[in-house]
């Protein structure tokens, strides 16, 4: 004779009529024998009539119009429409504030761009000390317009 | 009704309060309960025409459930989705002071909603919508065995949140 198992879910298939012949015998017998067979199948059937003794919940006055109205589709992209326009707004809002800290912490044009004639001087300055020919080349940035 | 299959206008006339009550037990609020029956209803409308005249409710049931763990998957993996006025699908609203309370249906209806939504899906289309399990794991996408422990497990789980609101009340 083998060893009586601990409850298990033939139980809930048990009460549901889910069980065959077979199944169904061995479970009476493990009832009939074990009080904590007996025990778990009440705490189960506890549940299952507490589930199946709910009401029946019925929709909001209204709502069954809406969905018979002529274009369901529409309705329903109303009520989701609810989803998109909140993010939609979240997006803008991170957007336009990376670009007020963005103009905040990025330094202006006006202050990372060489000023090239002051640095053209200085560096022909230190080529007409110098006999370096590639550096003579400067001077030639002095007669250079930069600006249009 | 042309040859056994419904218009879905029919479907939602004579089995809108079946569709609507397993959806409230499914999502535990109302809001998201109107939002599944209607996709429910617009998926029942481009399958009409693919509909094999048998249990309709069972039909119904498991495209609800489908609508419901489709939004479930949607929402884990967009968190960002759930608003304070679209309370998560996993808590349960208090009921507001104007209704009324139905006493132990309140608390079962609360227990339900925080079950792991795998159970919930099953003990909602076995006890709810009353399908066999054969049809619960079709619906599923799982085996029968699946079908069996998760219902088990369930119940035992919302057996126990039961015992202890008792307790705590």
């Amino acid at each position: 004779m083998s060893a009586r198992p601990a409850p298990d879910d033939r139980l809930s298939a048990y009460l549901d009529g889910e069980l065959d012949a077979a199944e169904r015998e061995t479970v009476d017998g493990y009832l009939a024998e074990s009080s904590e067979w007996r025990a778990e199948r009440d705490e189960v059937a506890f549940a299952r009539d507490a589930l199946r003794g709910l009401p029946v919940h019925e929709a909001p006055s209204g709502f069954w119009e809406e969905v018979l109205s002529p274009d369901l589709a529409k309705a329903r992209s109303r009520r989701r429409s609810r989803l998109p326009r909140v993010a939609t707004a979240a997006t803008a809002a991170v957007a336009v504030a990376a670009v007020v800290i963005a103009s905040l912490v990025i330094p202006s044009a006006d202050r990372v761009t060489p000023r090239v004639p002051a640095l053209s001087d200085s560096h022909a300055v230190r080529s007409s000390v110098s006999d370096e020919p590639v550096s003579q080349l400067a001077t030639l940035s002095m007669i250079t317009p930069f600006r249009k | 009704m042309a040859g056994g299959v419904p218009t879905w206008e029919e479907v939602a006339r004579d089995h809108g309060r079946f569709l609507y009550n397993v959806a409230y037990r499914l999502a535990g609020n109302d809001s998201d309960a109107q939002d599944l029956v209607q996709e429910a209803l617009l998926r029942v409308r481009k399958g009409l025409e693919r509909y094999q005249p048998g249990s309709l409710e069972g039909w119904l049931a498991r495209i609800v459930t489908n609508v419901f763990l489709d939004e479930v998957r949607r929402r884990r993996r967009r968190p960002a989705d759930s608003f304070p006025e679209d309370p998560d699908w996993v808590i349960p609203p208090a009921p507001a002071a104007d209704e009324v309370s139905t006493g132990f249906s309140d608390e079962v209806q609360a227990a339900l909603a925080a079950l792991p939504e795998e159970f919930r899906s099953a003990v909602v289309l076995c006890d709810v919508a009353d399908l066999p399990y054969e049809q619960i794991a079709e619906s599923l996408g799982v085996p029968v065995g699946t079908v069996r422990s998760r219902i088990h497990r369930g119940r035992r789980l919302l057996r126990n949140a039961l015992v202890s609101t008792g307790e705590t009340a």
